[in-house]
């Protein structure tokens, strides 16, 4: 298409036409190309119209072919309705023979079993008569009756057979009932499994079971007394003497189980699955009956009642005395009090018995569960019946002893796990050299008691025994451990000769207690450095329980609920809480320690730079290099500071005494450099010193403590500046630059040290 | 998974005064949450603890259901001023043979409900029993709050004032509720969070404190200010 609008205008000169003739000539090239494009395209197109024309004959064939082939199928279709309706009336009428089959079959076997049941009766064929009756009470016996009523107008034999059978069926029951009452008072236990196995067969499902429960309690009652009796003959010197009430319980727990377990395929064979939860009813209440009577005798023999009174008076007084007296971890001594180590042997035992009642109930949970899954089909049902079994168990007598039983417990381990750490705590032993030991024997016994106490409530298999040892632990850690570690950390570190005023007062009460040793202050001292790192190892240790004990805890508590795992979840983070007492007792610790070996001994280190002029002369300036003579003396006391206490404190302790050090000198600094004044060799000697002690404790600890030195290099740079505008290329607000700990009014304070700074210079410089 | 609740456990600051250390903890940074408290419910049996608890964490009433055995737990998170607060609710069982599980969770709580029926004066006539305890394993300072509980029932036993007297004798917040008719329960708890809360945050502000010379190491601690003004 010709696009080409001609402008009068354009034309008005040579070059316009020209122009316009350029444009029209390349129009014309470009309307050629498209044409010869749309030439070449000719051919292909009538190729395609020509396969098209030959195709339309063919579009015929395929129409005709397709209304065959539905008029095919519709036939087809409305055969097949008609072959399946016949089909159907078929099948009905198969079924209706069938049914009348059945209903003549019926009738002929009505007459088969009224005879048998008579003869079965007089051979005392209780098996056989009980099929018969069985066979006759599947008949629906109204209908048979109108069948043959129809079948022959009269139906006095069927009638007569009904009552005959009726009879038999009532004879048979009290026959039965009371063949089987018999063989129970015989104790023949073949017989009782035969005529069990009849009451189904006479639609007496119930009572047979009700029957053989009232029979296996019996037997359950006769094994359990017998292993009682046992118990109680047992010699206290037998092996499981000391487990032996834990042992009757778990013979009686296995006796039910094994009961269950040969049973269970009786009962599910003769009267079908789903019934085992009224066995298991029946079995409950004697097992509540028996596990009494053996818990009773295990509270006489062991004195448990006893043992909680005197624990009961225990927890009154250390109550009292907690409230009235301060915290000071020295108690005052107690009258006679049971042995922790007495009761180690009862807890065992406790925590046995509480761990086999859960195996126990969990055991007929299971089965329960599984006897009701295959019996019952519906959902609704099936949950109804497992509620029962969760409210008969919650409710038996034995969940209620258990859960007395675990609070006895819990009581017991209460009293064992606080008096033995107060034992432990008493016997407190100090290795007389820190190399070698550098905690005393206290918290490896302590950790290795509350470890022990909370392992053995694992093994009761009881999240909320376990929860409530580790609250009781974490109390006891945090509470009475603590404030034991807390009074010795209080009397301070015994610096000595040091501070003259404390050596004297230390000296003045050991002389009015008539004990002046030597050795007092020294193990005064040790004992502080001991407990110090006694604070730090607790922490260490408290993280590895809380570790081995969580997972100790999965293995043993299997079937945790997401709220259950939450629960004990919680219970352990209370160690956290210990863990956090102990880093605060030993930052106590520290400033103690800071308070009276580093502070007062530091302080003379330091002033020494005060005599040192730091207005030098090249000639001093050189002497002075060569030398050193502070930073170097300094560093050799801060030297022998160190190596004092680094083999006596553990490695975190030393790093933090480190880091205390590396701030009070770093402070002092600051102050005597404030009171000095530098030329500009005084301020590169002075940076050169920095330089010198920041490295040397940088390299002190694994810590990264450079940045407590900040402000000090920072100081440094500032007096060894060349010029004073110099501070300009330092001071700057871009990113990357030296963040500064100083602030401008610090950095102009410093720079007037330097005595060849003028100060109008100094006020010149912009920050 | 179960996460780890703090991030940072407690950061000690350190402050001392001649001899008196005072060490203050301030409970920092967690997940999603800035506090952290743990709310104990005490009380006899069948009084409704566990209704109260079920109302409030899921705005349910089940009737009709079976006694706590031990200790049950449950967790809400609240928001209080724009901040939000998770409450750790123990709920106790009220028999006396879990005494031994449920006395174990006194001294870490933060504050202790303890509930009697109003309509059942036995439950009433046992709180002294019950303060008696709590006097023994609880820390003095944590938050004590009387709740009068079923205040829906026709056959009120215990009139309100009664109730009402009995927590101001002992230094108690006092309310009461029906965790049937959903009265006053979110109001229970909500109360106690932001109490609690107001404390953890007068404990943030350093400060010296002559008086109390321990160490406390326990996170959040809170609630040596005096606390006998009345909830509502």
């Amino acid at each position: 298409m010709i696009s080409i609008k001609l402008n009068p205008q354009e034309l008005g000169d040579s070059g316009g036409i020209q122009k316009v003739c350029e444009k029209i000539v390349a129009e014309e090239e470009n309307v050629t190309k498209q044409l010869e494009n749309l030439l070449s395209r000719q051919c292909h197109l009538e190729a395609k119209l020509r396969s098209v024309t030959k195709a339309l004959p063919n579009l015929q064939i395929v129409k005709s072919d397709a209304q065959h082939l539905s008029e095919m199928i519709a036939h087809t279709s409305n055969l097949a309705e008609n072959v399946s309706a016949k089909v159907r009336k078929l099948d009905d009428a198969r079924s209706r023979v069938s049914e009348c089959q059945q209903r003549v079959h019926d009738l002929l076997d009505l007459q088969l079993c009224s005879e048998g049941v008579k003869l079965a009766l007089q051979e005392e064929d209780y098996e056989k008569g009980a099929a018969h009756v069985h066979r006759f009470l599947s008949m629906d016996q109204t209908l048979l009756r109108q069948t043959a009523d129809d079948v022959q107008q009269d139906c006095t034999a069927v009638t007569n057979s009904f009552s005959l059978l009726h009879k038999a069926a009532e004879l048979l029951q009290t026959e039965v009932t009371a063949r089987f009452d018999e063989a129970v008072r015989a104790d023949d236990l073949a017989s009782v499994e035969r005529f069990f196995k009849i009451f189904p067969l006479l639609g007496l499902q119930d009572q047979g079971l009700n029957k053989f429960s009232v029979f296996l309690c019996s037997k359950l009652q006769e094994t359990a007394q017998k292993n009682l009796r046992a118990a109680l003959e047992t010699r206290s010197a037998d092996k499981r003497a000391s487990v032996l009430y834990a042992d009757t319980l778990t013979l009686l727990f296995e006796g039910i189980a094994r009961i269950i377990e040969i049973h269970q395929p009786l009962i599910e064979s003769y009267y079908g699955p789903g019934r085992l939860l009224t066995v298991a009813n029946a079995l409950q209440e004697e097992c509540d009956r028996q596990s009494k009577l053996i818990l009773n005798e295990f509270r006489k023999h062991r004195q448990l009642d006893s043992a909680l009174a005197q624990v009961a008076d225990w927890l009154r007084s250390a109550n009292s005395s907690s409230s009235s007296a301060n915290t000071s971890g020295a108690t005052t001594s107690q009258q006679s009090r049971t042995d922790p180590k007495n009761l180690d042997l009862l807890l065992g035992e406790l925590t046995i018995m509480h761990a086999r009642a859960e195996m126990y109930v969990r055991f007929i949970r299971r089965r329960v569960q599984n006897d009701v899954e295959v019996g019952v089909s519906a959902e609704v049902t099936r949950g109804l019946l497992m509620d029962k079994l969760e409210t008969m168990l919650r409710a038996s007598g034995l969940c209620h002893s258990m859960q007395a039983l675990l609070g006895n417990y819990l009581q017991l381990e209460h009293y064992f796990m606080a008096e033995s750490v107060r034992k432990a705590v008493a016997l407190d032993q100090l290795e007389e050299n820190l190399q070698i030991q550098q905690t005393s024997s206290m918290v490896d016994d302590v950790f290795f008691i509350v470890r022990k106490c909370i392992r053995r409530a694992i093994s009761s298999s009881s999240l909320d025994g376990v929860c409530a040892v580790l609250n009781n632990a974490c109390s006891l850690l945090e509470a009475d451990y603590c404030s034991v570690l807390r009074a010795q950390l209080r009397h301070g570190y015994m610096s000595g000769y040091l501070d003259l005023t404390q050596a004297y007062n230390a000296l003045q009460s050991s002389i009015q207690q008539g004990r002046l040793q030597a050795s007092d202050s020294e193990k005064a001292r040790l004992t502080f450095l001991a407990y110090l790192n006694n604070a730090d190892v607790s922490t260490e240790y408290i993280a590895t329980l809380r570790l081995s004990l969580g997972d100790e805890m999965a293995a043993a508590l299997p079937g945790m609920t997401e709220r259950d795992r939450a629960k004990l979840e919680s219970c352990l983070s209370g160690l956290g809480g210990v863990t956090a007492s102990l880093r605060a007792l030993v930052e106590y610790g520290m400033s103690q320690l800071s308070a009276s070996a580093i502070k007062p001994r530091v302080s003379p280190w330091v002033d020494a730079f005060l005599n040192v002029s730091h207005v030098l002369t090249e000639e001093e300036f050189s002497s002075y290099e060569a030398n050193e003579p502070f930073v170097r003396n300094l560093v050799a006391n801060l030297e022998s500071l160190l190596s004092s206490f680094k083999s006596s404190l553990t490695p975190t302790n030393y790093d933090t005494l480190v880091s205390i050090l590396a701030t009070e000198v770093t402070h002092q600094m600051e102050k005597v450099i404030a009171k000095s004044s530098f030329n500009r060799l005084g301020g590169l000697v002075l940076d050169k010193e920095v330089r010198v002690l920041v490295g040397y404790l940088t390299n002190a600890t694994s810590w990264s403590i450079r940045d407590k030195f900040a402000r000090l290099t920072q100081i440094a740079t500032v007096l060894n500046l060349e010029r004073a505008s110099e501070i300009s290329d330092y001071w700057s607000n871009e990113p990357g630059a030296i963040a500064w700990r100083l602030t401008p009014a610090e950095v102009r304070h410093f720079m007037t040290l330097r005595t060849d700074f003028r100060s109008e210079d100094i006020k010149r410089i912009k920050l | 998974m179960p996460k780890r609740h703090f991030k940072i456990q407690g950061e000690p600051l350190l402050y001392s005064c001649y001899d008196d250390v005072v060490f203050i903890y301030i409970q920092f940074i967690m997940e999603d949450y800035k506090f952290l408290f743990k709310v104990v419910l005490v009380g006899n049996a069948g009084v409704g603890k566990t209704c109260l608890v079920r109302r409030f964490t899921q705005g349910l009433f089940p009737p009709g259901q079976g006694a706590t055995i031990g200790v049950d737990f449950m967790i809400k998170t609240v928001e209080i001023d724009g901040e939000k607060v998770k409450l750790q609710i123990w709920d106790t069982a009220g028999q006396e043979r879990f005494r031994s599980i449920t006395q174990s969770y006194y001294r870490s709580a933060h504050a202790l409900i303890l509930v009697y029926d109003i309509s059942c004066q036995p439950t009433f006539d046992c709180l002294p029993d019950w303060l008696r305890e709590i006097e023994e394993y609880a820390s003095n300072k944590v938050l004590r709050i009387l709740v009068g509980n079923k205040m829906d029932r026709e056959d009120r036993e215990i009139p309100m004032h009664v109730g009402e007297d009995f927590a101001q004798r002992h230094d108690m917040y006092f309310l009461e509720t029906s965790a049937k008719e959903a009265e006053n329960v979110e109001k229970l708890f909500m109360e106690i969070a932001a109490e609690l809360m107001e404390q953890a945050r007068s404990k943030e502000l350093p400060r010296y404190d002559t008086n109390s010379p321990t160490i406390n190491g326990r996170t959040t601690s809170i609630g040596d200010s005096n606390c006998c003004s009345k909830l509502s």
